[in-house]
């Protein structure tokens, strides 16, 4: 059973009822999926480098078409760093560590206390999108979200060939 | 069931099941016999499949329509447009009262909302949680300034003009009617009627016609989201099913009925469809057969009963023990928590036509959530399904006649069941085609056995002290199945089976309940003065329910001398969180001796329901609740009652061989004529028992026994 890449591009715009769903959600994943889904991404991205994962709405690991080399990029084209990096430390921040801040997105007393708790927006330096936000106390280190075992995922849940990939110099 | 005699019947009962897929009729005559009548539902025009299933019925009889609803007493209906109504959000547009600064808890709803009616992978797999649309929008609910606390004391008075200008916005936002519901009037509801009154006088200036719903008049009752959520759908989804129902009973009337249909109610009687609080018979369907075991139970003597359904979407499990049923108090449907009296029962998403599905990384077998419902399945080429459901299963295993689906009205191909089992489950798991049919079946049948052992177990009984009753269109295929090794006491499958929702239809009571909570909390010690306090307020709220009650029979024409009053309330030991309902063995209570011997009927149920040593009267008593129900007697169906005959059924009866699949081996299964046995045949397995609308697998290992109340007993040998 596999649903067709209509539907799938649905999903990924959120235009799908609750009930379809809530099948898709409870009912065992559609083998070709991961492949419809990359297609649908990759056309709807401004460049042709393949992308290897997607980490958010506009945020992807992607193998540079010229030298192999994977890549953390976002949708606009701006490469961060290496895939095995942390790419928030590439991104420009802004931290809100005061009341004022806070109150600038939160009506006043409603928002939390700045000494227990900061924001720290990640943003693309050269488009200006919002990739992530943290919630952390102020002294936590930067969080490193997500750190992906791609050789596993395609060889061994996919039963794909991991796309080439050349180690950074 | 009976064909002998077919001339000058006088049908007097009729029961009614709409359910989702098959729409049932039971008709019962003068005699007590009775007839099942079957067609497939037509949700979009009710009355159709109505009219089409009591054709059905009454053809067996060899009436036609008009010759058999012209002598019919009574009728009662049970059926989900209501609940389909509310789950499609296409009821009333109404407008919401409620205190200043608590406008948003309706739309916020309770969070146990957001993953009700899931199955427990869905529940714990949070993604897939969601709130649906409030019933009441933001922008038609207002608040007006008042509040009383959870004592009933005044804290701040209602200030009249909120309430006017709230009634006014609504009134000009053109609603169809007004739900009020404040916080704790159920403890003092002094400020939420006066807000009906003036809501009352400011449609009355407006010139308008709009009803008005307090929730203080219809379920006084605590916990403020179950109370709102329950108003509401008085007016929401009630009103617009009171117009389907007169309907219904119109086009009866058209053909010759001269009564007025009853509507089952969820808490296990039936009332009229002008009766006032008409939200409790959103869901009736699988009370009905809850309801029709009590009865066979009370007429033939068995005290602990498990009922157990089978339809096409869902598996039913309820218990009666000692004659009792147990009455939830706080039940959810259609994902809203409410404050009704619900027969207690329990469900899971697996029926006959739950899809069947292989999980493609792990191999695994996943039955349903969902299902083909009354699509049946691949087998039956016009329903247009292509996932393989539980019914194709039986059509390879030889289980079902495909010729025969009620009485042959839908044609099914095996070949097509066979075709589709082996692309989708038998291929790709590397086993034949009957041996993946076969362990599909074992794996429901092993669900439903741990199902059914795991809820009687954990009410702290064992099967051996249950007979356990199998209905429903589907239960008597499975019977052998979930039964087998748990040892109950005796295994029913009355030959009505398919119809016997609507058979409980027609055996329930005439009956009007309301409820209200109370709080009364005494020490084991409390001097006689506190004693007889508490009786004389149990008795307040018992005269008040009083008036509810007699007024609904008089919607009806009954008088208050016609009606059976039986006063009830729930009471806990003081600090437990759970209380348990109790018929009053006093009419009235009023003194401190009363109140003694309400104490003493709680302590010997508990003893009964639990055990005698978990009884903890140290910290005394709380009622929690008062009830008064109140019924009139109606015709019921008589059980029938035939002399035994032979063991040996009858050669009329036989219809043949068809091969059957089951632990790895094909056999020629005997086929019977379940409507040609005779009371005392005995039949061995492996054997099919056919009739129109259900079919009753005895598989070899097995017997079954059919008593002289047209009963079949199954046993393993």
């Amino acid at each position: 059973m596999a649903y067709t890449r209509a539907k799938i591009a649905d999903l990924v715009d959120g235009k799908i009822d609750h009930d379809t769903l809530h099948q898709m959600l409870s009912t065992p994943k559609d083998p070709g999926r991961f492949v419809t889904y990359m297609e649908i991404l990759q056309d709807r991205v401004p460049w042709d480098d393949r992308i290897v994962l997607p980490l958010g709405p506009k945020l992807y690991i992607v193998q540079r078409k010229d030298n192999k080399q994977w890549k953390i990029r976002c949708e606009c084209g701006h490469d961060f760093c290496d895939w095995r990096q942390n790419w928030k430390l590439f991104a420009k921040v802004h931290v809100r560590d005061t009341q004022q801040k806070l109150e600038e997105i939160y009506p006043r007393l409603m928002a939390q206390t700045s000494t227990w708790q900061v924001l720290r927006e990640y943003y693309c330096p050269e488009c200006g999108t919002l990739h992530d936000v943290e919630a952390p106390t102020p002294w936590y280190p930067v969080i490193r979200d997500f750190e992906p075992d791609i050789d596993t995922f395609y060889k061994d849940w996919l039963g794909l060939a991991v796309p080439e990939r050349a180690e950074a110099a | 069931m009976n064909i002998h005699a077919p001339n000058s019947r006088s049908v007097q009962v009729l029961g009614i099941d709409a359910g989702g897929t098959m729409t049932d009729t039971f008709f019962v005559d003068s005699d007590g016999d009775f007839v099942v009548g079957k067609a497939q539902s037509t949700p979009e025009n009710e009355a159709l499949a109505l009219i089409a299933s009591s054709e059905d019925g009454l053809g067996a009889w060899g009436l036609s329509l008009g010759d058999g609803l012209k002598g019919l007493q009574t009728g009662v209906y049970s059926g989900t447009a209501m609940l389909n109504r509310v789950v499609q959000r296409k009821g009333l547009k109404c407008g919401l009262i409620v205190n200043s600064g608590m406008e948003d808890f309706h739309r916020m709803g309770r969070a146990i909302q957001c993953y009700l009616g899931y199955a427990y992978e869905d529940r714990i797999h949070l993604n897939t949680h969601r709130y649906d649309p409030p019933l009441v929008p933001r922008n038609l609910t207002r608040g007006v300034v008042e509040r009383i606390d959870m004592f009933g004391t005044v804290v701040i008075p209602l200030r009249e003009e909120s309430a006017r200008q709230a009634a006014r916005d609504l009134i000009a936002a053109d609603v169809e009617g007004v739900v009020i519901s404040l916080l704790h009037s159920y403890k003092n509801a002094d400020h939420e009627r006066r807000v009906r009154d003036i809501v009352t006088e400011e449609i009355a200036k407006s010139g308008k016609a709009i009803p008005v719903f307090a929730s203080a008049d219809y379920y006084p009752v605590r916990k403020e989201t179950h109370r709102t959520n329950t108003t509401i759908l008085e007016g929401y989804a009630a009103e617009p099913s009171r117009q389907t129902l007169k309907k219904i009973s119109d086009a009866f009337k058209e053909h010759g009925t001269k009564f007025d249909f009853r509507v089952m109610a969820t808490h296990g009687g039936t009332i009229s469809w002008k009766a006032k609080e008409l939200a409790r018979t959103i869901v009736s369907g699988p009370i009905g057969g809850v309801i029709g075991a009590k009865y066979l139970g009370e007429v033939l003597g068995y005290g602990n009963i498990a009922c157990s359904d089978i339809g096409g979407t869902s598996f039913d499990v309820a218990l009666i023990t000692q004659g009792e049923l147990t009455i939830k108090n706080d039940p959810d449907m259609a994902r809203l928590v409410l404050s009704l009296p619900l027969v207690a029962m329990d469900s899971v998403g697996a029926g006959a036509g739950s899809f069947i599905r292989l999980d493609p990384y792990t191999k695994a077998i996943k039955l349903g959530p969902d299902s083909a419902g009354y699509r049946v399945g691949v087998c039956w080429k016009e329903s247009g399904i292509e996932t393989v459901t539980i019914s194709d299963c039986h059509m390879v295993l030889g289980y079902l006649n495909p010729d025969n689906f009620l009485g042959g009205a839908v044609k099914l191909d095996r070949q097509r069941s066979v075709d589709a089992i082996k692309a989708q489950v038998a291929d790709p798991l590397g086993l034949s085609v009957e041996d993946a049919a076969a362990g599909v079946i074992e794996l429901l049948d092993s669900d439903l056995r741990d199902y059914l052992r795991s809820m009687i177990s954990a009410k702290g009984y064992s099967p051996q002290s249950f007979v356990c009753f199998s209905y429903g269109g589907a239960g008597p295929v499975h019977t052998y199945g979930y039964t087998e090794g748990l040892g109950f006491e005796d295994v029913i499958v009355p030959a009505w089976a398919a119809g016997f929702s609507a058979f409980g239809c027609a055996a329930a009571d005439f009956e009007y309940r309301y409820d209200k909570s109370l709080d009364i909390n005494l020490a084991p010690d409390a001097p006689a003065g506190q004693q007889e306090q508490a009786s004389k307020t149990l008795q307040s709220a018992w005269d008040e329910l009083t008036r509810n009650v007699l007024e609904e029979f008089k919607l009806n024409g009954y008088d208050a001398d016609q009606v059976t009053l039986q006063p009830g309330y729930r009471m806990q030991y003081r600090g437990q969180l759970n209380d348990l309902e109790i018929e009053s063995p006093l009419p009235s209570a009023d003194t401190a001796d009363d109140w003694g011997q309400l104490v003493d009927a709680f302590n010997t149920t508990y003893g009964r329901v639990y055990a005698a040593s978990a009884r903890s009267p140290e910290l005394g008593y709380s009622v929690t609740g008062a009830i008064m129900r109140g019924s009139v007697p109606i015709q019921k169906p008589k059980i029938p009652k035939e002399p035994l005959e032979g063991e040996t059924p009858p050669e009329e009866a036989k219809l043949g061989t068809r091969k059957f699949y089951r632990k790895k081996r094909w056999v020629d299964a005997q086929l019977y004529r379940m409507e040609s046995l005779r009371p005392g045949n005995r039949v061995a397995g492996p054997a099919i028992i056919e009739s129109d609308a259900t079919t009753f697998v005895v598989p070899d290992g097995f017997e079954t026994f059919l008593d002289g109340h047209r009963l079949f007993h199954l046993k393993e040998v």
